[in-house]
């Protein structure tokens, strides 16, 4: 805990270093920048191994607890699928693999790789580590409730992990939990699974909404002196506008969970049309499965974005960073990124073409669709135009960059394929989604992940991980991926149905059976190769090669603390000043090939800097 | 410092307080009334609507300071409001199309 | 410490794209817990909306009558069946915590311990009688008219259903308000904000802005509550 002796010194040499430079040169005074406007945070320091590793309110040590949790999950999920590419490639090979636990695990697994490892882990795991490093700021600005949401979210991941092994085992209703089917009896987990799930879900909304609305507070009332936002790092307009849709999607996820629950505990009918079982009629009467589905996708498609936006966003810095040139058109990747985030929130129900919903919203939906192409191909042309003539450094990072924009313009296309209602009718429910959703959501963001652990982890631990095995991760996983999803969209076209537990007799058993067996092939190729990642990160952690400090010379503040890794406070005595946007690389008249965030104008008078 | 600034600029006379508390008293009176004369059809649902909308508007306004505000925090605040709007509206059809199909396919027989 | 002055800043629209132009904050002046509170405010409004989308679209595609609100929720008076009299007596209750509380935040802003504690103890007995009398509601919807979550006598069985969410989670706002009115009440006047003690939790210190943030989630449980009045019983 800081006293105010202190921090009225270091308020008052911030002003002087200000009031200094004036006296310096007399007139117009080029590194001006406005005084500070709050006094400094007040922090509360950890004192014993709980408050400082367990109960931690630093940001940083917040969002590694975030990434493990969520990467945990993770390799739950792989598991799961795993599980499930041995029953689609060889049926009926492993006995302890039935039609329910099918259903269950590709229930569980959808649901654990969209919210508890993709969300988690972007805006959870590199919102806290990030957010405050990248605006300069000491702290998230409520630390105490940023403690609390993780905890939250450990709990979450709890309860379903719980789901596991209680009785009946985890639901089996597929990741969108569609009622009627969900809670009734005949679905895997109808009982104790699907409950679960829904506190789970409720209790990693009401976890979320406390991180993300520090995560919106930060980045907009606690950025460094000079820090704009239009001068903001992209990777944190991504992570700020995906938080935002998150405050404002998850909300029907939590509704409809609640509905969903008293349809289960209190049998009220909200969701549940009168159904006949067995010639008698169950208790309920009247209600509406649509209004679900509107109320799931009304969440659910914002949700694609959150997992998709900061992936957009950190991977423009990356590839900026890697190939020495500023981001082409930042101003139009910001406004793009906060276009598709407002947009998102029009197109829901393109989900529901086959739903039987009003017939007059497929058009409506369609159109709104179609429009989100045009700032998604914009960002993906400024990605490449940023590539053109830089000066490239084929390192990890920058391979998962190039697989990334592989794989999303792969993904984005089959999208506009099925944003149409007439394209999409036949291919809906087919594995053609699978291969679609996959792609732009799946192993798109992925590539960001592996993309960004590779550039930031010398940041958090202070050493670089290693490239050969990084490499080999790379192109296994990268060639890996298409060998699984891309033989999809063949499977697709000639209508293989999705989550179906086995063929049988029909005439698919026979065409897709060597293409089955060859994606389950890859499949268990591909997950094994993410053991090389974690082989990787154990072994770095100890003997990697010590980076440095700001090893890949970059612009943004997170490389530019004090200390390398950043201590708890972040800037140690003075908070950075910023004078220019992230992206100064290669800048002629200047000596080195790039300019940090808080080199003054002063300091580099021949460069012909971007004015920001 | 900040305590000076903070009373230019956010104390007001108690009078707009009780002047908006009495207006919302009438008000809710008015909306009351809606009920009690019984009015019906298109004329009850606007008159509720808008005393409604003009009930949430003086809270806003006066009571939760967004009168005072900056523009920066109103638009943030008043502009997602939007996407509730579509979705209102287009569960509004939805809700009329399920209606429609419920009374044509089970009670009508289907076509 | 600061230039920034808000009076000499410009108003309107031009204020606007200057502050989102600018470095630091956005919301110049707008203390970051309010800054909170009002994001807040605005998740919570979209999950009221949800309910309420939801109960419009049930509502709507039902086949069943409707129950008739007027009917349902009148009082026995003399004999007389007197239509959503309840109801009124518990709106006009609300409508007054919500007057006291914003005078309790003015007072808080000219550090008036005594005026701005009695006012809030006052919201919090305001807030204590309208979910008394919401208990009394339900209790009389429950055993009296038999209305239950999945069914009841007068019509289609999602009535009770949302009348018992959506109201159960706007009264569980208003407890959750409740409580946090009487701790606030009990910090006003032990002199939390004026000394600048520090939460036990929080460890961060007291400030009387932190009256203005609890009576923004206070005046937004009202302004819930004139939605469920409009939709719920006068629809």
């Amino acid at each position: 805990m800081s006293d105010e002796l202190n921090i009225n010194k270091k308020r008052n040499d911030q002003i002087k270093t200000k009031s200094s430079a004036t006296s310096g040169r007399g007139e117009t005074d080029i590194d001006y920048v406005r005084p500070a406007e709050l006094p400094e945070q007040d922090l509360y320091h950890g004192h014993s191994f709980i408050t400082k590793w367990i109960f931690c309110q630093d940001a940083k040590v917040i969002g590694v607890q975030y990434t493990l949790t969520a990467v945990f999950t993770g390799v739950v999920g792989l598991i799961l699928s795993w599980m499930m590419r041995m029953q689609l490639g060889y049926p009926d090979l492993f006995p302890f693999l039935t039609a329910e636990t099918y259903y269950q695990m590709v229930t569980m697994h959808g649901m654990i790789m969209v919210v508890y490892l993709l969300t988690a882990l972007f805006l959870g795991g590199f919102g806290n580590y990030l957010i405050p490093l990248m605006v300069g700021a000491r702290d998230m600005v409520f630390p105490y409730v940023n403690m609390i949401s993780f905890w939250m979210f450990f709990v979450a991941v709890v309860v379903l992990m719980a789901s596991f092994f209680v009785p009946g085992g985890p639901t089996g209703s597929g990741w969108t939990l569609y009622p009627p089917q969900a809670i009734l009896e005949g679905t895997p987990g109808s009982g104790y699974g699907i409950l679960l799930m829904l506190i789970s879900l409720s209790l990693f909304v009401i976890g979320f909404t406390m991180g993300g609305l520090n995560y919106v507070i930060t980045i907009l009332q606690a950025r460094t002196r000079g820090m704009s936002l239009m001068r903001m790092p992209l990777t944190i307009w991504g992570i700020f506008t995906a938080t935002v849709l998150a405050l404002l999607a998850f909300p029907a996820l939590l509704v409809s969970s609640i509905m969903m629950t008293l349809d289960k505990v209190l049998e009220t009918s909200f969701f549940m049309p009168t159904i006949i079982k067995a010639g008698e009629a169950l208790s309920y009467d009247g209600g509406s499965p649509i209004l679900f589905q509107h109320l799931f996708w009304f969440f659910g498609h914002p949700e694609v974005y959150i997992v998709a936006l900061p992936a957009f966003g950190i991977v423009s810095d990356l590839i900026s960073v890697h190939s020495r040139k500023n981001i082409f058109g930042y101003r139009m990747m910001v406004w793009a990124i906060v276009g598709i985030g407002a947009l998102s929130f029009f197109v829901w129900a393109h989900h529901m073409y086959v739903s039987g919903m009003s017939p007059w919203f497929g058009f409506f939906f369609a159109t709104t669709t179609l429009i989100i192409a045009v700032p998604t191909a914009l960002k993906v042309y400024n990605w490449i135009l940023t590539l053109w003539r830089g000066n490239i450094r084929i390192n990890t990072v920058m391979l998962f960059c190039l697989g990334f924009i592989v794989t999303f313009v792969n993904g984005g296309i089959t999208g506009i394929f099925l944003g149409n209602v007439a394209v999409d009718v036949p291919l809906s429910d087919t594995y053609f989604v699978i291969a679609h959703f996959h792609m732009v959501m799946g192993i798109a963001p992925l590539m960001v992940i592996f993309g960004a652990i590779y550039h930031w982890f010398p940041l958090v631990t202070g050493r670089f991980l290693d490239e050969k095995l990084g490499k080999w991760h790379f192109w296994i996983t990268f060639l890996g991926a298409y060998s699984i999803y891309f033989p999809m969209h063949y499977l697709g076209f000639i209508g293989v149905p999705r989550r179906y537990f086995e063929m049988y007799d029909s005439p698919y058993m026979t065409s897709a059976v060597g293409m089955n067996e060859f994606i389950s092939l890859a499949a268990f190729i591909v997950g094994a190769a993410q053991f090389i990642f974690f082989y990787n990160l154990v072994k770095s952690l100890r003997l990697g090669k010590p980076a440095g400090k700001n090893p890949w010379k970059a612009n943004s503040l997170e490389w530019l603390t004090p200390d390398v890794p950043p201590t708890h406070g972040n800037w140690g005595e003075k908070l950075p000043v910023v004078h220019r946007w992230a992206y100064d690389y290669g800048v002629p008249g200047a000596k080195e090939d790039y300019i940090p965030q808080t080199t003054a104008p002063s300091e580099v008078k021949d460069a012909e800097v971007e004015k920001t | 410092m900040t305590e000076v600034k903070k009373e230019q600029t956010t104390t007001h006379k108690i009078g707009i307080y009780l002047w908006i508390w009495g207006l919302l008293f009438v008000l809710s009176f008015f909306s009351y009334m809606v009920d009690w004369y019984n009015f019906q059809g298109l004329l009850r649902w606007s008159l509720i609507l808008f005393f409604m909308f003009l009930k949430a508007g003086l809270i806003m306004a006066f009571f939760m300071h967004l009168f005072w505000e900056r523009y920066a925090l109103v638009n943030v605040l008043l502009w997602p409001m939007t996407a509730i709007a579509c979705f209102v509206g287009l569960m509004v059809a939805e809700g009329k199309y399920t209606v429609f199909s419920r009374l044509f396919y089970f009670f009508v027989g289907g076509a | 410490m600061s230039d920034l002055n808000l009076d000499k800043l410009p108003g309107g629209f031009k204020g606007m794209s200057e502050d989102i132009g600018s470095d630091q904050t956005t919301f110049k002046g707008v203390n970051w817990g309010k800054a909170m509170m009002w994001i807040f405010l605005l998740s919570d409004t979209f999950v009221f909306s949800c309910f309420l989308v939801a109960y419009m679209k049930v509502r709507a595609s039902v086949v069943e009558p409707w129950p008739y609100p007027s009917e349902v929720f009148a009082l026995e008076m003399f004999g007389v069946p007197v239509p959503l009299l309840l109801i009124a007596i518990m709106t006009f209750v609300l409508i007054t915590s919500s007057g006291t509380m914003a005078l309790a935040v003015k007072y808080g802003y000219e550090k008036n311990r005594k005026m701005c504690g009695w006012f809030v103890l006052l919201t919090a007995i305001g807030g204590l009688t309208f979910v008394g009398m919401q208990a009394f509601e339900w209790s009389k919807l429950i055993f009296h008219d038999g209305v239950r979550p999945w069914g009841n006598p007068f019509g289609a069985e999602q009535f009770g259903a949302f009348f018992f969410m959506i109201t159960g989670f706007h009264g569980t706002h208003v407890s959750i308000g409740v409580i946090f009115l009487f701790i606030f009440a009990r910090k006003v006047f032990r002199g939390d904000f004026d000394t600048g003690r520090r939460g036990y939790f929080t460890t961060m210190k007291s400030d009387y802005v932190a009256i203005e943030i609890l009576g923004l989630y206070w005046h937004f449980v009202d302004l819930v509550w004139v939605f469920i009045f409009a939709f719920f019983y006068l629809w």
